[in-house]
């Protein structure tokens, strides 16, 4: 029971691990909480429903699982990517220098347009993943049911977020992008384009995020308009529990929360399960402010 | 400029006289239930099956020699939402309302139709406590949860014979009652080995379906409605429990299996019990799926509701709240669901229901399994 209970824990943790480094990252950076963020996670969990109804219909997973899944989240990712950089170009750039009030209230308001414009374009109801295109199996250990999904969730957020962590550390824009989050003034000073960081910023965020959320529809099977916002307030949950604005934090908190809510439900009661995890953030919090990683003292919203 | 105003304002307040005029030109019948989100669908089938009665009624003239107009309001399924939304078709003077059609938004709710002493008829709300709150303006189509609640206590006992019983409830109104009524009318005939409740709109229900498995039930007891009870359903088979899922009329909807999938073959839930097709019903499932498909619950029940009010109102020759009462109360109803009597608490004298399982993804009778 407790490795079955690990499973599940990881497995929704990795989810909202990968969904948490959108909201540390843009922190880093602009000091900005884009609540919007859950949004994108939830488009890109309609835009895997809709890429995979395509290629069903075009009788692709007849010719290959594995092709039809990468291209279902190749078109998932294209599109939030495209939705985040025009989230930053329309809701934010424009308030760059306005008080940190005004872009917040803005990423609110973007989260509420997004929401219903789906609800208006995809309807009401809740859409299913189709039964069709069913990774089958699982690993059976001692007893534990690990599904291929699962198994696919987990690989998958690890290749992404080792990923990530090589971009940032090696690569010319990650060293960029740590140089943007120390001192937004000073790295424009010494000749980056700190727009562009921005924009990068939005772009690897979104891409994780619906990743996620084909991810997510995968394993549940079931999508609609609203789950962008409790998936969200988890994600910002975690980030803030790992320490808001750092990287390795937000992976951190995010498997750490899957875990408290798979094991207080498994182990105390499942009618608290969303208690369990508020009340470790709350605890966390009161001895350690910043975060279980966070080293800056924020002054902001 | 000033004269310009006053003409404005002049002209501002004659549009609400207007629309005060032209207000008691119909009768309005109003409709609540959850017509967004993850209950829509059978929320519009409900909303459905009340615009058809209606539509015929105005086909042949309306009633009292005015026509019908339907107020439709969004409850979400929300105990706060249902509030608003019942004030707001109070306010807004319908003659009496067909709906809600969860239990935690039709009991609230219910008080405010009271206060103005407007009759209103659930199609679906089957928690024992709506009817006995002492008011006399409620009123429902369908059974209660302690009749289902005993037939598939008996199902589980005597039927499927199995004794340890895990017990899951969504924590609402319906589903939590269900829960209650099922353990009670089992009594020690059954064993309870786990007994939770979990949040409607989650989607993760691993964590607790894990330790229902490490408890090691024969049947896993769900109070609550479809897409809860279909992942319910498509988790347990995918953490390797064997034991069939059973539940109440709220798992009966086809979301329930497209959700579960494959999974949902073998499951089991109450529901109405199925009527000899009348001339009424015959027509009505005609008339219905002709014009908006194929039927998903409630469609029938909203449908006789909506004539049941109708009819009232032609035969009281009134749209006084009191007197429409009086008169439901009294009324036997020939409908698509069969006869429909009322006694003093609002319930309708024969509700039956009977045990379905699903089977090629469809919803059949346990007994036609056989």
């Amino acid at each position: 029971m407790l490795l079955q209970q690990i499973i599940n824990g990881l497995t929704i943790g990795s989810v909202y691990a990968l969904i948490a480094l959108g909201y540390t990252m843009v922190y880093g950076i602009l000091q900005l909480i884009n609540f919007a963020h859950g949004e994108i996670y939830m488009i890109g969990a309609y835009m895997g429903i809709i890429a995979i109804t395509f290629f069903i219909y075009i009788g692709l997973p007849d010719i290959s699982i594995a092709l039809t899944l990468v291209l279902t989240f190749l078109a998932a990712i294209i599109f939030t990517g495209a939705y985040g950089i025009t989230l930053e170009r329309v809701a934010y750039r424009p308030l760059r220098n306005a008080p940190r009030l005004s872009i917040l209230i803005s990423a609110i308001g973007m989260s509420i347009v997004l929401q219903n414009y789906v609800m208006l374009a995809q309807g009401a109801r809740d859409k299913i993943f189709p039964h069709e295109l069913k990774i089958g199996g699982e690993l059976i250990i001692a007893d534990a049911h690990i599904t291929y999904t699962q198994v696919l969730i987990m690989a998958l957020s690890v290749l992404m977020m080792s990923g990530l962590t090589w971009f940032i550390k090696k690569t010319k824009v990650g060293m960029a992008m740590r140089a943007t989050a120390q001192d937004r003034r000073m790295a424009g000073l010494l000749g980056i384009n700190t727009d562009r960081i921005i924009v990068i910023t939005f772009l690897i965020g979104s891409i994780l995020a619906g990743a996620a959320g084909v991810m997510i529809s995968m394993y549940y099977g079931i999508v609609n308009f609203y789950m962008g916002y409790t998936a969200g307030i988890k994600a910002f949950t975690a980030a803030v529990l790992g320490g808001i604005g750092n990287i390795p934090g937000a992976m951190l908190g995010g498997i750490l929360l899957g875990l408290l809510e798979a094991l207080g439900a498994g182990y105390i009661s499942s009618e608290y399960k969303d208690v369990f995890a508020f009340a470790v953030l709350v605890l966390v919090l009161i001895f350690k402010p910043t975060g279980l990683l966070g080293e800056r003292i924020s002054d902001k919203v | 400029m000033k004269s310009f105003y006053k003409i404005f304002m002049f002209l501002f307040l004659l549009s609400f006289l207007f629309a005060c005029a032209k207000k008691e030109d119909v009768i309005k019948i109003g409709t609540a239930g959850p017509f967004t989100g993850d209950q829509a669908r059978i929320g519009q089938d409900m909303k459905n099956g009340v615009e058809l009665a209606i539509s015929e009624w105005n086909a042949k003239g309306g009633v009292l020699g005015k026509k019908i107009a339907l107020l439709a309001e969004d409850d979400r399924h929300d105990p706060k939402e249902a509030v608003a939304v019942a004030n707001k078709l109070v306010s807004s003077g319908v003659v009496g309302v067909i709906g809600h059609l969860n239990s935690s938004a039709t009991k609230p709710a219910s008080r405010i139709y009271n206060e103005k002493s407007v009759p209103m008829i659930t199609p679906a709300s089957t928690n024992p406590e709506i009817t006995k709150q002492g008011y006399n303006n409620v009123f429902r189509i369908c059974g209660r949860d302690d009749q289902q609640g005993t037939e598939l206590a008996r199902f589980v006992v005597e039927i499927l014979k199995k004794k340890k019983v895990a017990v899951l409830h969504d924590k609402t109104t319906y589903g939590q009652g269900l829960a209650e009524e099922f353990k009670r009318s089992a009594g020690n005939k059954i064993e309870v080995v786990v007994s939770e409740g979990v949040t409607q709109g989650d989607q993760d229900f691993k964590p607790v379906l894990t330790k229902v498995k490490s408890a090691s039930p024969e049947v896993i007891f769900f109070g609550g409605m479809h897409t809860e009870g279909g992942l319910i359903i498509k988790q347990a088979k995918e953490l390797g429990i064997k034991a069939p899922v059973i539940g109440g009329d709220g798992l009966y909807g086809s979301t329930l299996i497209e959700v579960a999938g494959p999974a949902a073959e073998g499951s089991y839930m109450a529901f109405f019990t199925p009527t000899a097709e009348t001339e009424i019903g015959k027509n009505f499932v005609k008339n219905y799926t002709a014009k908006y498909g194929e039927i998903e619950t409630y469609a029938p029940y909203a449908y006789d509701a909506a004539n049941i009010l109708l009819k009232a109102i032609a035969e009281s020759k009134t749209t006084d709240g009191k007197k429409l009462i009086e008169t439901i109360r009294k009324m036997k109803y020939e409908g698509a669901v069969g006869t429909i009597e009322y006694d003093d608490n609002g319930d309708i004298k024969k509700a039956g229901y009977t045990i379905y399982t699903v089977k090629d993804k469809k919803f059949i009778t346990y007994d036609k399994v056989k």
